[in-house]
């Protein structure tokens, strides 16, 4: 069995979203099971499915060591600090 | 509402009583099929057909909710003319996939047939019904497809087939009146001139399957009800018993 990450596009602009997984043997069958399962209420109008096998991944190890560089993260509120002082110093 | 003749009103019948049937076989196999996306794939096709069936009926009984239901639930048995392959009681699931697969071999073709009929409504509901078992029969043959591959279920497929098949012959025998419905336009052609395009799409299928001896079932022009007709009907007549009067 293969398991498949399914998304579902609604009618529209909507991008497509992630919706679930299902397991099948093959695409085809994937396919017919998606549209009963995720769609069959006309949740959405197109269907792609991703053989999990198949998506490239980046795991925690290699993505998460970002997440503690806050000097990275520049919201612009010092330098705002800092032309906020210089014009009223001006004045 | 247009006034139907007898014989439009028995081909008609015949057709509801097998979407109705057929539908209902379909629901029995909710909370117990063998995987849960069948499930729910299973009950959403027996909707489908169950509306073939309401679609049907209101054809016959106008959009009174109370005549459809007598038409659907109330008749004697004898008045019922659905097919022995459709009121069958079978004991595992690879008999309803076959069946499943079979039925809407024949479907397809049986919708088609009324595709251009004269009346009214039909052929708007050969049409919305065309759509929905174009995914019918990519379901069906997307599992027997899969299965087939492997040993022990092609062997069961196989054995499936070897029961199922005798009956889903019967599904093609005509009601009295059809000669005389396809001649008043409610039909083009009879469902049994179908029948060898359906055998030879079952061949391709199931691999070289003979049809060819096969007895059908002794359905008497569809006048007589097999005997698991009898308790199927009680348990859909179960929930409308409790309260004929109620509106939903």
């Amino acid at each position: 069995m293969r398991t498949y990450e399914v998304f579902l596009k609604p009618d529209g602009r909507d991008e497509f979203r992630h919706a679930g997984s299902i397991e099948a043997p093959n695409d085809e069958v994937a396919l017919v099971m998606a549209r009963e399962n995720y769609a069959r209420r006309a949740e959405g109008s197109r269907l792609w499915l991703v053989d999990r096998a198949r998506i490239v991944v980046g795991d925690e190890d290699f993505v998460a060591p970002n997440a503690d560089k806050p000097h990275r993260h520049n919201d612009g509120a010092r330098v705002a600090e800092r032309r906020r002082r210089l014009r009223e110093d001006g004045k | 509402m247009t006034v139907l003749s007898e014989s439009a009103i028995e081909y008609l019948l015949a057709f509801a009583d097998d979407e109705h049937l057929m539908g209902q076989r379909y629901t029995e196999w909710i909370g117990v099929a063998p995987f849960l996306e069948e499930d729910l794939a299973l009950a959403s096709i027996g909707q489908d057909e169950l509306g073939h069936a309401a679609m049907l009926y209101a054809i016959v009984a106008g959009d009174d909710d109370s005549a459809i239901d007598r038409l659907a639930l109330l008749r004697d048995a004898d008045d019922y003319r659905s097919s022995w392959l459709v009121e069958a009681e079978f004991p595992g699931w690879e008999h309803t996939l076959v069946r499943h697969w079979l039925y809407d071999a024949a479907e397809e073709l049986r919708w088609e047939l009324v595709s251009g009929s004269t009346v009214p409504g039909l052929a708007a509901a050969a049409e919305r019904a065309g759509r929905e078992e174009s995914y019918h029969r990519r379901h069906a043959d997307a599992l027997v497809d899969a299965l087939l591959g492997v040993p022990e279920s092609a062997e069961r497929l196989q054995n499936a087939l070897t029961e199922v098949l005798p009956l889903a012959l019967g599904l093609f025998e005509a009601v009295d009146g059809e000669a005389m419905a396809i001649s008043e336009g409610v039909a083009t052609a009879p469902f049994e001139s179908r029948r060898s395009l359906w055998q030879a799409r079952v061949a391709a299928r199931f691999n070289g399957t003979d049809l060819g001896r096969l007895p059908a079932p002794d359905q008497d022009r569809r006048r007589r009800r097999s005997p698991d007709f009898a308790p199927l009907m009680a348990r859909m007549r179960e929930v409308y018993n409790l309260d004929p009067s109620a509106v939903w």
